[in-house]
């Protein structure tokens, strides 16, 4: 194995690493706050795609440009979405029937509303930089995957700041580390989980719209991204930010170099992913971050 | 007196029972031919991953159907026959596929059906005729499996694809003898894990076991079809460094494979995607990017029979475009041997037909060689053309050489 094997792999799994913690931030956000594994995910995230097409092919608007309008459209569907849905589940500290039975009930809406809609024709957005990439030395670095992956590494960032300085960022944490106490603060979680269920549905229809860019897609698109989602939040931790890029790069890692073992094909790779969160569950049911920070309390 | 009535009642009840399940056998054995009309069942994709392809399919039949219906209809022991139409949209699902043509052929029950695209929905329909005694022809599917397990009323108007990756490999070696390639190249092969893929594989390899010291295949891997990610594919494609990229893949597969081969700056000596190359969509989708590929196809509108300047026209004239590829020549000739078998057996029974599809010769085919026989397996054999994207939107047919439109362009710039 040269230099250039081994390296090539890595840049991949980098540029992999910065959209898979930015599709996997939305679930997330929700599942902290309000315990619901938001199997709608993949329907979000297959919005997030359209969106950023349609105002492609309609408009000629750049679909980075569509990824960040998807934001504000995207967080107000998410509150109409919990205002209309989310809001009557009942509250509890674990993951409920009804809640996964809910989402998945809607996802199966968006997607046959999304055949009706755009048929079931692959659709793909193709700009100008699309087939265009960067050479530096051996190595071509894809034009359009680094613009995604500064996008959503940028989206993180913002992300961060905003939970940890605004006051809906406090409440956000709070409820996350301990609801009841949260609630005797005056952090009001009603409101909190409306604006949280929001806030990741925003971030997922903004990764969709990203996934646009690097795939072509379908009403099915979404699905072989929402069990990595899974993986990835799983492996870092389910209630922690910082858990989901390292769980999303590990993810990336073992994805890219797991296909250079001799005699594994490259089709195995999703059942090496999918290995990762059997392991994972296992032996460190609550992630690399829960490994961390058990580390940092005995340290 | 009332005893008497019910007793009387209960005989017609029964009699009238019996009349109708006697007429049921009877006209359910018959195939549909009410109205002076024959019923073919036509069962293609026209949405779902196949849509397009299948839609162009679906196309060349209307056509044929349009243009017999439109010369009077075929002629059965001196009496006209139309031809009706039975459609089902299988929506590229297998299963969905298999279910509608056994409703066609029970159901509806249609005198011959014509379906299948692609090997895998091929496969699946291609069960359904020998047990409903019914004659498929299927002019999108072309993998040896469908016509390997003695069915007797399986037909179809691809050559088989083991030809098409010999075709492939034996072009490559007439490169090689003009000296525009060097003997001893590498070659990758990634192929679609479908029976489809597999022939494709074999014939390059047989043709290559044939010929030592032309190529050597370096790299060879399946991948499953309807991927959205091709990277780590083709990340292994990088580190084999062959010369000569071969894969095997559909239509969507083909854009969403190349665009990333595209994008990780890849290049080869000489690339082709099987019988994908030349579609319209992977030109609006990767534009220049899809320059030099070569494919192994089935028909080409460059060919120069008079009757492939006819069906152009007709073809444009029917539905406002000009014809994608191979895919709706083939549907268009499956249409015309079944009408021809029909004519030839001077019936609608079904093992006549089937008897009659197994002697009967095209002899105005738009297909390479102009002529088109079954075979005994059922499965049409004649020659591929190997065409190249060129620039400028050029589809050139580039072998064999006699029938060539262009110099093939090799290694690609």
């Amino acid at each position: 194995m040269t230099l250039e094997d081994f390296l090539d792999p890595l840049i991949s799994a980098l540029l992999l690493a910065g959209i898979y913690a930015a599709m996997s931030m939305g679930m997330t956000i929700i599942y902290g706050v309000m315990k619901i594994v938001n199997l709608a995910h993949a329907g979000f995230m297959m919005l997030g795609a359209y969106f950023a097409y349609e105002l492609f092919q309609r408009f000629h608007i750049d679909p980075l440009l569509g990824a960040v309008l998807a934001l504000p459209v995207f967080f107000l569907f998410g509150m109409g979405v919990h205002w209309l849905l989310v809001r009557w589940l009942p509250k509890s500290d674990q993951p409920t029937l009804a809640s996964l039975l809910l989402m998945f009930g809607f996802w199966l809406v968006l997607q046959n509303v999304a055949y009706l809609i755009w048929k079931n024709e692959d659709r793909s957005i193709t700009t100008s930089y699309t087939l265009s990439s960067i050479h530096l030395g051996p190595f071509y670095i894809s034009k359009v995957h680094l613009f995604v992956f500064v996008a959503a590494v940028i989206s993180i960032v913002v992300l961060q700041i905003a939970l940890k300085r605004s006051w809906f960022g406090r409440s956000m944490r709070a409820l996350i580390q301990n609801p009841y106490a949260a609630q005797i603060v005056g952090v009001d979680d009603r409101k909190t989980a409306m604006l949280t269920f929001g806030l990741g549905t925003a971030f997922t229809g903004f990764a969709g719209a990203l996934l646009a860019m690097l795939y072509s897609f379908s009403p099915d698109f979404g699905r072989p991204f929402l069990l990595r989602s899974f993986v990835i939040i799983v492996l870092g931790g389910l209630e922690s930010f910082s858990g989901v890029a390292i769980g999303a790069l590990i993810l990336a890692l073992v994805e890219n170099y797991s296909i250079l073992i001799p005699h594994v094909e490259a089709s195995y790779q999703p059942a090496i992913s999918y290995g990762l969160l059997v392991v994972v569950l296992l032996f460190l049911p609550k992630g690399i971050a829960g490994l961390l920070e058990r580390k940092w309390r005995a340290g | 007196m009332s005893n008497w009535f019910l007793l009387r009642s209960r005989r017609w009840t029964v009699l009238t029972i019996l009349l109708t399940c006697l007429t049921m056998f009877f006209v359910g054995s018959i195939p549909a031919m009410a109205d002076d009309t024959i019923s073919i069942g036509v069962i293609l994709p026209i949405t779902g991953r196949e849509g397009k392809p299948g839609q162009y399919q679906k196309e060349g039949v209307d056509l044929a159907i349009k243009k017999i219906n439109d010369g009077g209809g075929i002629s059965v022991k001196g009496k006209k026959y139309l031809l009706k139409e039975v459609f089902y949209d299988d929506g590229s699902d297998s299963a969905k596929s298999a279910t509608l043509t056994e409703r066609a052929m029970s159901s509806d029950n249609v005198t011959a059906v014509i379906g299948g695209y692609s090997t895998a929905l091929g496969e699946a329909e291609a069960v359904m005729p020998d047990r409903h005694q019914t004659p498929w022809i299927t002019p999108g599917a072309g993998a040896t499996s469908i016509f390997s397990h003695g069915y007797q009323y399986v037909f179809g108007t691809l050559s088989p694809i083991v030809l098409l990756g010999s075709t492939t490999a034996e072009f490559l070696g007439n490169l090689v003898d003009q000296g525009k390639l060097k003997k001893g190249l590498k070659i990758a092969m990634a192929l679609e894990n479908t029976d489809h893929g597999i022939d494709y594989g074999n014939g390059i390899e047989q043709w290559i076991q044939q010929h030592p010291g032309y190529f050597t295949v370096v790299f060879k891997e399946k991948f499953e079809l309807g991927n959205t990610d091709f990277s780590g594919l083709l990340q292994k494609v990088k580190s084999a460094r062959a010369d000569i990229f071969l894969s095997d893949a559909h239509l969507q597969d083909y854009i969403t494979m190349h665009r990333q081969y595209l994008q990780s700056g890849m290049h080869h000596q000489m690339i082709s995607y099987g019988a994908r190359g030349p579609e319209s969509d992977a030109r609006k989708a990767l534009g220049d990017g899809t320059n030099y590929i070569f494919a192994g196809i089935w028909w080409s509108k460059s060919l120069s029979y008079p009757q492939v300047q006819r069906f152009i026209n007709d073809y444009k004239q029917f539905t406002g475009h000009e014809p994608d590829s191979w895919y709706p020549a083939t549907a268009y000739d499956s249409v015309r041997m079944l009408a021809a078998a029909i004519s030839e057996a001077g019936s609608t029974d079904k093992a006549k037909i089937r008897d009659a599809l197994r002697k009967v010769v095209l002899k105005d085919s738009l297909l390479p060689g102009a002529v088109l026989k079954f075979g005994s397996n059922g499965q049409v054999n004649y020659p591929f053309l190997i065409v190249q994207n060129q620039p400028g939107g050029k589809v050139e047919i580039v072998y064999p050489k006699n029938g060539a439109t262009a110099a093939p362009i090799a290694p690609t710039p």
